[in-house]
């Protein structure tokens, strides 16, 4: 039996087809063009949601402070939501990947720590806004209704805020940290490969 | 240097490193190509502090790293099983074992001995992937014995 079996020989005998260049250059149009759709869309639609109650405000000029306020606190929660999202967006594709190795796999785990930092924390910033801005959005509204009305209204409001709050938030954070930990679990996991010897 | 000839040059090389550490055809051409779009996009900025061959294997080598953030999202046991049996049924058994062990090595050790087997100096080793020269020479000794030990059972 050889003891020493050539193993940089045997390494060599693996070939792949080379795709050609065209078929290279074509994949790389459709890579940015896929990273760059899902963020477009959620600043459009954003952006147009803000657009169309700003319009309201046009519309319908409200006499209240309350109301503008209201107003304000959405837009701004959708504003806030866009400006940390697309930043978070650039973070990820600023990773220098000419590093080495270990800085590299440092890179990856604090931006994947921010990164579940900043969702937590913004997701809570934005609900608190946007559920102000509604209550406050409505007062001027239910003043012109009567006090039974206007209780049911806000009734509804805040069991559907109270909904959104106790179950849609937590679990919507839950499910970003499940995965995200999951990668920074992974990550470090391997920089400590490097580390034993 | 001109894209074209490094694509040239360092497709076999880059699609090994990868295939080394996923064990898939496809997988492994997937990263690959990956990896020359990133140096496509890269290359502008490339300004010669290292070595070319040390620039892309650095580049090669984190995308495979950052895999497993893609594994998430396709879990494998999500393919059909029967994926296994087709892949190339032409190669020696002894290419397919050497490529087979080397993928279940932990993920640092398949880029190790991968840039050993490519005939990537240990000195270059040392800098691609951050750790000192006498490091990477311990761990490429401890993983060639791993090789053989498994290769041994085998009945090679």
């Amino acid at each position: 039996m050889d003891t020493n079996i050539d193993f940089k020989n045997i390494w060599k005998q693996q070939t792949s087809n080379k795709p050609n260049l065209e078929e290279l250059l074509g994949k790389l149009k459709k890579f940015k063009n896929e990273n760059l759709r899902k963020i477009i869309i959620m600043n459009v639609l954003l952006i147009a949601t803000s657009i169309g109650i700003a319009f309201i405000w046009y519309q319908f000029q409200p006499q209240l402070m309350t109301t503008k306020a209201g107003i304000i606190l959405v837009i701004l929660a959708m504003v806030i939501f866009l400006l940390v999202y697309n930043k978070m967006f650039m973070i990820f594709y600023t990773i220098d990947n000419t590093q080495s190795n270990s800085q590299y796999l440092q890179s990856l785990y604090s931006v994947k720590n921010k990164q579940k930092f900043i969702q937590t924390t913004m997701l809570n910033i934005y609900f608190i806004m946007l559920f102000l801005g509604i209550c406050l959005y409505m007062y001027e509204y239910t003043l012109q209704m009567t006090s039974f009305y206007a209780l049911l209204a806000y009734t509804l409001m805040i069991v559907w805020i109270g909904f959104n709050w106790f179950y849609v938030r937590p679990k919507t954070i839950k499910k970003q940290e499940a995965k995200l930990n999951g990668l920074i679990n992974k990550f470090e996991e391997i920089n400590n490969q490097l580390q034993d010897l | 240097m001109v894209f074209e000839e490094i694509y040239e040059l360092y497709w076999q090389k880059i699609f090994r490193l990868c295939m080394g550490y996923v064990n898939d055809t496809d997988s492994a051409q997937d990263l690959a190509q990956e990896t020359f779009i990133i140096v496509w996009q890269q290359l502008p900025k490339f300004r010669n502090e290292s070595s070319v061959g040390t620039w892309i294997f650095r580049i090669a080598s984190n995308n495979c790293l950052r895999q497993i953030e893609k594994e998430k999202r396709f879990a494998k046991a999500d393919l059909p099983i029967n994926l296994e049996e087709k892949k190339q049924e032409s190669l020696e058994p002894q290419i397919q074992l050497l490529y087979q062990f080397i993928s279940e090595l932990p993920e640092t050790d398949r880029i190790i001995i991968s840039l050993e087997l490519e005939e990537v100096k240990q000195a270059e080793i040392a800098h691609i992937i951050g750790l000192s020269e006498s490091n990477i020479r311990v761990k490429i000794h401890r993983i060639k014995e791993k090789l053989t030990q498994k290769f041994k059972e085998n009945g090679y």
